[in-house]
């Protein structure tokens, strides 16, 4: 089950933050995010680690904690979304293709000219589209 | 990087060396004790061999030169497995004073994380964590399954003094005291052992002691006696303190130490530890390695020795299995072989000790003894990290002993933080701090208290990677803060979490940045350190986009902490609530007053159109500088200017950011208030002062100790779910100086003071109202010239209708008064618009109203207004008004609701002071109001002449009433101007009852007609009686007003002027006044404008049916046409049949009279065709369409061109010719009329000349019979 998914801005900043869990555990979600960024940073200015992968957006496994495992996705224009999942065992293809849809749907909601670039989202819109693919997520795993 | 330089290379070769058992007697002790010292105090610091520089050789020939080498020493008690309890006991012991001794730095600023990155890794981690890993790791000594631990030596001390020394000694050993490593057969009781006679010198003689020693060397051999003589200095006053500093931890520092040992003493200490060391234990080890070795060698090396090791151990597997594993005495192959690696390793001898913990670790993985194993596997993880090579080797080794002593649970918890901890030491020798960190969190185990510590040791190894993973770093130290909360290490806590906070703090993650500034303020509460804690609860307070539960609890616990300091808090910047800076208005009032709220709010434009032309001074360059140069010092030319006495107000928008409610109280300004300076040279001295005040404003907000030369206003807020409030303060200076606004403060929910100071640079202030001087800088504009008190004006309006229906008539009263004693003089005032606002004269506040209005009997008053309209000037007072004390002067205005909507109506009053040596002459009073005008009679006219009278209309009045609930009556309607003449068609009363009632509406029809003629041009009422320019359209009323009475007059004047209609009266209009009445007071008058159609007016005259008889010939008809010019100028005029009748003529008749006309002959013949009908027959209407045949055409001079005087009538004969019978529409012709040139002169806006279609005239021709 996905229980977090995030945009994150080029100059890490939230744009986004959602979880899908009934728990309170905004804040160590928020943290799991944040720590995530570290590794995203890591990936990116690692030219010897990403060489081979330097036009995949796919980040892959960020880092698993001793619960989750963060999954990031990283767009042409820094904007980072990451993923946070209790799965124990994802296919990679499955976060790709979560990942291009999450994508689609910022990409529309950064469209609208009324959006303000590097400011929070709150389209209610994208907010919904959103929580729609991740419960497809959850149902193409599954199956 | 040499290992042994390494952080876990010194920490080896402290702590994995040999240990010597200690045995002394009460009395040795006590000796000892003199020096406030016990026995292995005493030797300790002799123990530790920087450069022992002794040749060693092991298994191999090739001897080797030890350089380092330390011994351990310890008392028999103490070897054995530390008490659980008692060692988790001192470890929190050791957090406790660790957190203790860092409460200074507590309440220090988070460091930035700049200075964070750049500080070197020794002065940023604390001191005490190798402390604590130390005593972490001695939690684990002396276990059974390593060697290390285990007593190489066995020392026996006993006292010169003790009665019969030989028996103590064998008694030492003898007793059960021993360790139960000894005793339980996990290593070899025949030890080593050493006989020191400890000689105090104070008490026992020399002699006594030395032959004490001789007989111990007979009786236990002569190489392992020793006596050491101590306390020889006999006053005590010998200081040594630098030697046992470092190992008197139960001492307090300061106190200087009494020592009674004398420099040969301590030389002798010294000379006996190294000989100790050097001549009997390195010698011994080396010896027992050779040993060790060649079993081993015997038993276990070689191919035959491995099979049968092999087959001997598979053997055991049925055996059950045990699950501590199983249990290797001393005298096992497998305790020698790890005997011998232990040695080896304590020499230094690392390829030795390697392969032999390389032969047991396969040993004990076949015997599942996972305890040794994990053992083993940890020291060969160190022998590989102190050889310094295959990196990869050592850290799988170390890993999988964690793993293995975590596999073994609960019992290796403890061996695994160790392991642990080496192994963390392994990767940062290496920098490998990011592996590192994650080992740290690996070993943070069930103990919240030491996990805290593990976390906390694991964020700064992030930080210390490279790059540095900041995000790791913040998030595993506010992990930590949490763990060591719940152990209760507040400081602890504050610490970690501090840290965090350096992360936090300039990100945009504000979630989790209120969390560890909530969390913070919260700690530092509980601890009392209210300046600190109020500071960081500070930055959660306006936290918007928390949930209301959140902002709630941030809220609350706030407050709780401001009520624990139990008094008034003063903060700066205070979150709570939100000023919105640039939302400041100050209102003022120089010589520009205000009667209102509402007028200070108006454009400074429109008053400044409005006053114009009333005050004199404005843009005299002259007079500006005789009067400010003079008495204003330069500096403050700039300022605004108020007068002591009047308010200055402060509009000020509060902004409440949280979903829940807040109430704030006691809103006020801080202002500084500085004496006059009389001479202008003081600008220095009171720039200084000013400055310095400010300075002090800044930081502490505190001002209350001036209130002498101002009084300040306040107020009370309560701000809802995030509201906003505009609070309007005010202060009023006493004494006249300079005045400045330098913040606001006011209480939070009664205990927290906020205040807030107006940076200059912050302010983008909106002056309300414009400046003389347009440039200024933004700082002044809070800075005020205080000038002595003046005499203000204040103006009321009353009775003041808040909502009045259109057309609303009636009379205001504006009422001045001056409080002051001061006269003022020479008022004069402007009102606008004066399309509802007019002045009325003195008299009418006395006058009845609306009885004023009614037409009196004499004449004169109905003509005055005909020339005496009003132009828009000033309005001045008479001159000898004085307003003065309090005595109140009324001024009557006139007030008409002209349109619906919002009227915004002003007024402004000048006038100048009686006292004239003040720095103001004049001020004026501005009024400004709304009313509210809500719709009532709407009123058309359709106007059509009267075909069959000339110089008549026939007029249709439609009256709805579009109010929501209101009642009218219709009272009367007037025709203003002289010539015009109206009356209704019908007398009787259409209207049910006397109300036109709300959505109602009725219609009239009226006859209007024009009685302008040239010859009463000059006296039109002698022909009109203005009676018949009225009708009463009430029943049972004969009252009629007089519509030129003042102020109608006046308002229909302002009413045309409005509708752009030219002030000269046009012979073309008409306007009408309907006057409707609701109640009994109140009037409502409308004005109407009707354009009436042409200069010229005519009517066709003639038979209405003739019977003729077609048989014979055609029927010619005579006709007349009356043409009447109602212009002042000479017309042209053509009458012109239409050209639809030509086809006709052309074949039935050529006397066409005007033959000069084209049109006449334009024909085709195609069309002859139809020409030809002559049904007889009734044709009633032939629609005018070119390829219809009329039945007949104009004849003779029907085409007439003649000149028509001013207000003169003419009579025109005209013919048609009619060919067959029928009803015909004579309206097929067209007259055209112009302006003869002379007349030109006239507005260009009327037409010159146009064209009339024609009036229907319906003629009948019958056949005769």
């Amino acid at each position: 089950m996905i229980v977090c998914v995030a945009v994150v801005g080029h100059q890490n900043n939230p744009l986004y933050i959602q979880s899908f869990t009934e728990a309170d555990d905004v804040l160590k979600l928020h943290h799991i995010v944040h720590c995530s960024l570290d590794v995203v940073d890591e990936r990116v200015n690692n030219p010897k680690k990403s060489s081979p992968t330097l036009n995949e957006t796919f980040l892959g496994l960020l880092y698993p904690t001793e619960n989750y495992k963060v999954y990031g996705y990283l767009t042409n224009t820094k904007v980072k979304l990451i993923l946070v999942t209790t799965d124990l065992d994802v296919r990679d293809a499955d976060v790709r293709n979560f990942f291009r849809k999450f994508h689609a749907a910022y990409v529309d909601a950064v469209s609208n000219p009324f959006h303000v670039p590097g400011k929070k989202i709150t389209s209610r819109t994208f907010a919904e589209r959103v929580s729609t693919i991740v419960k497809s997520f959850g149902l193409s795993s599954a199956s | 990087m040499d290992p042994a330089n390494s952080t876990l290379g010194k920490i080896l070769l402290d702590e994995i060396t040999p240990v010597v058992m200690v045995l002394r007697t009460p009395l040795v002790e006590e000796s000892s004790q003199k020096n406030q010292l016990s026995f292995i105090q005493l030797l300790s610091p002799f123990c530790n061999f920087n450069n022992i520089d002794v040749p060693v050789r092991t298994a191999s020939d090739q001897p080797y030169r030890l350089k380092k080498f330390k011994l351990r020493l310890f008392y028999a008690s103490d070897i054995r497995q530390p008490n659980i309890e008692v060692a988790k006991e001192r470890l929190n012991q050791v957090i406790t004073d660790a957190g203790e001794k860092d409460l200074s730095k507590l309440c220090s600023e988070p460091f930035q994380i700049e200075t964070v990155l750049n500080s070197s890794q020794n002065e940023f981690l604390p001191s005490w964590f190798q402390y604590f890993n130390k005593e972490l790791v001695r939690t684990v000594s002396f276990s059974e399954h390593e060697a290390f631990d285990h007593p190489v030596t066995c020392l026996l001390a006993v006292s010169s003094r003790d009665e019969d020394p030989i028996n103590k000694f064998v008694d030492l050993f003898n007793t059960n005291q021993l360790p139960s490593l000894l005793n339980d057969g996990a290593m070899d009781p025949k030890i080593l052992k050493h006989f020191v006679l400890v000689h105090d010198d104070e008490e026992i003689p020399l002699e006594r002691a030395t032959k004490t020693l001789a007989e111990m060397r007979s009786t236990f051999g002569a190489n392992c006696c020793h006596l050491l003589c101590i306390n020889s200095s006999k006053d005590g006053s010998e200081e040594h303190e630098n030697l046992w500093a470092a190992y008197k931890t139960d001492i307090s520092d300061g106190q200087p130490l009494r020592s009674f040992l004398s420099s040969d003493d301590v030389d002798e200490l010294k000379k006996f530890i190294q000989d100790l060391s050097s001549k009997h234990i390195i010698p011994h080890m080396e010896q027992k390695i050779r040993l060790l070795n060649q079993q081993v060698s015997a038993t276990r090396k070689g191919f035959r020795n491995q099979i049968k090791n092999l087959w001997w151990r598979k053997g055991k597997d049925d055996a059950p299995e045990n699950p501590a594993g199983p249990t290797y005495t001393f005298s096992s192959i497998e305790s020698q072989i790890r005997v011998l690696g232990d040695y080896a390793f304590m020499l230094h001898d690392y390829e030795l000790a390697l392969s032999n913990y390389r032969l047991l670790s396969t040993d004990f993985k076949l015997d599942k003894a996972w305890k040794h194993y994990a053992g083993v596997q940890e020291m060969m993880g160190l022998t590989y990290f102190m050889l310094d090579q295959s990196r990869k080797d050592g850290e799988y080794c170390m890993e999988n002993s964690f793993t293995t002593y975590l596999k073994i649970g609960l019992s290796g918890q403890r061996n695994a933080t160790r392991c642990g901890l080496w192994w963390v030491e392994m990767l940062k020798a290496r920098d490998q701090y990011k592996e590192a960190a994650s080992v740290y969190f690996r070993i943070s185990g069930e103990e919240p208290l030491h996990s805290a510590v593990m976390l906390e040791q694991a964020s700064y190894c992030y930080l210390f990677s490279t790059p540095p993973m900041l995000r790791k770093y913040g998030f595993h130290l506010v992990l930590s803060g949490d763990l060591y909360k719940k152990c209760d290490q507040i400081k602890h806590a504050i610490r970690t979490y501090k840290g965090a906070l350096s992360v936090f703090k300039g990100t945009t993650w504000r979630h989790i940045r209120d969390h560890v500034h909530f969390h913070l303020g919260k700690w530092y509460g509980f601890l009392g350190i209210f300046d600190v804690a109020i500071k960081n609860m500070m930055e959660v307070l306006a936290c918007g986009h928390q949930s209301k539960t959140t902002q709630e609890l941030f809220l609350k616990d706030f407050l709780q902490i401001i009520q624990q300091t139990g008094k008034t808090y003063e903060v700066p910047k205070l979150q709570l609530p939100i000023i919105n800076i640039p939302s400041v208005k100050v209102m003022y009032e120089d010589h520009r007053t205000y009667a209102s709220q509402a007028a200070i709010h108006v454009k400074e434009s429109l008053w400044r159109s409005l006053e114009e032309d009333m005050i004199p001074t404005l843009s005299s360059k002259s007079n500006w500088l005789e009067l400010q140069s003079k008495i204003l010092p330069k500096k403050f030319k700039e300022s605004n200017i108020c007068v002591a006495g009047e308010a200055i107000g402060i509009a000020i928008e509060f902004k409440n950011p949280l979903q829940i409610p807040v109430s704030i109280s006691g809103v006020s300004l801080i202002c500084e208030h500085s004496p006059a300076v009389s001479e202008p040279n003081a600008n220095n001295s009171t720039g200084d002062q000013n400055g310095e005040t400010s300075n002090k404003s800044a930081t502490s907000g505190n001002f209350t100790s001036d209130t002498s030369s101002f009084t300040l206003s306040e107020a009370d807020v309560a701000l809802g779910e995030s509201e906003t409030v505009l609070v309007q303060l005010t202060v009023t200076p006493r004494a006249e100086g300079t005045l400045k606004i330098v913040g606001i403060r006011w209480k939070l929910s009664g205990s927290l003071a906020g205040f807030c100071t107006f940076d200059s640079d912050l302010v983008r202030k909106k002056v309300v109202k414009g400046n003389r001087k347009s440039k200024r800088s933004p700082i002044d504009n809070l800075k005020f010239l205080v000038i002595k008190s003046l005499p203000k004006l204040e103006g009321i309006i009353h009775p003041l209708p808040e909502t009045v229906y259109v057309g609303d008539l009636r009379c205001i009263a504006l009422e001045l008064q001056n409080p002051s004693k001061i006269p003022v003089k020479k008022l004069k005032m402007k009102v606008s618009p004066p399309r509802f606002l007019q002045i009325g004269r003195k008299e009418d506040l006395e006058a009845q109203f609306p009885t004023c209005l009614e037409r009196k009997s004499s004449r004169q008053s109905s003509l005055r207004s005909k020339t005496d309209i009003v132009s828009d000037d000033i309005f001045l007072f008479p001159e000898d008004t004085t307003v003065v004390d309090g005595a109140p002067i009324s001024c009557p205005l006139w007030l008409r609701a002209a349109a619906p909507g919002k009227l915004s109506l002003y007024l402004s009053v000048f006038y100048e002071m009686g006292d004239t040596s003040s720095v103001m002459t004049y001020r004026t009073l501005r009024l400004h109001f709304n009313i509210e005008v809500l719709p009532s009679l709407d009123v058309s006219f359709q106007i059509s002449p009267r075909p069959s009278r000339l110089r008549e209309f026939l007029v249709r009045m439609d009256v709805i009433n579009r109010s929501s609930s209101k009642g009218f009556q219709v009272h009367q309607l007037s025709s203003i101007g002289n010539e015009w003449e109206i009356s209704l068609l019908e007398p009787t009363k259409v209207l049910p009852s006397d109300f036109l009632r709300a959505g109602h509406a009725i219609s009239w029809f009226l006859k209007l007609k024009n009685c302008r003629s040239v010859t009463d041009q000059d006296s039109a009422s002698s022909l009109c009686p203005p009676e018949k320019a009225d009708v009463n359209l009430l029943s049972g009323s004969e009252m009629l007003f007089d519509i030129y009475s003042s102020p109608l007059s006046e308002f229909h004047h302002y009413e045309r002027v409005h509708q752009r209609i030219s002030d000269q009266e046009h012979e073309d209009t008409v306007d009408f006044i309907l006057v409707s009445r609701s109640q009994k007071t109140i009037l409502f008058v409308s004005f109407y404008s009707v354009r009436t159609s042409n200069p010229i007016w005519w009517i066709m005259d003639g038979p209405q049916t003739i019977k003729h008889d077609f048989k014979d010939t055609f029927c010619a008809i005579p006709l007349r046409m009356i043409v009447h010019n109602s212009s002042d100028d000479v017309l042209s005029i053509r009458c012109k049949p239409s050209g639809s009748a030509v086809n006709m003529s052309s074949s039935g008749n050529a006397s066409a009279s005007s033959g000069n006309e084209v049109g006449w002959h334009d024909l085709s013949l195609s069309n002859d065709i139809k020409v030809t009908s002559d049904i007889p027959g009734t044709r009633v209407v032939k629609p005018l369409s070119s390829d219809t045949v009329p039945a007949f055409i104009w004849s003779a001079s029907s085409s007439t061109h003649f000149i028509l005087e001013p207000l003169s009538s003419r009579e025109t004969p005209l013919e048609i010719s009619v060919f067959s019978p029928g009803t015909f529409d004579l309206s097929n012709y067209t007259l055209h009329w112009s302006r003869s040139s002379q007349s030109d002169h006239g507005d260009e806006s009327r037409a010159s000349s146009g064209t009339c279609q024609g009036h229907p005239f319906y003629i009948t021709v019958l056949q005769q019979d």
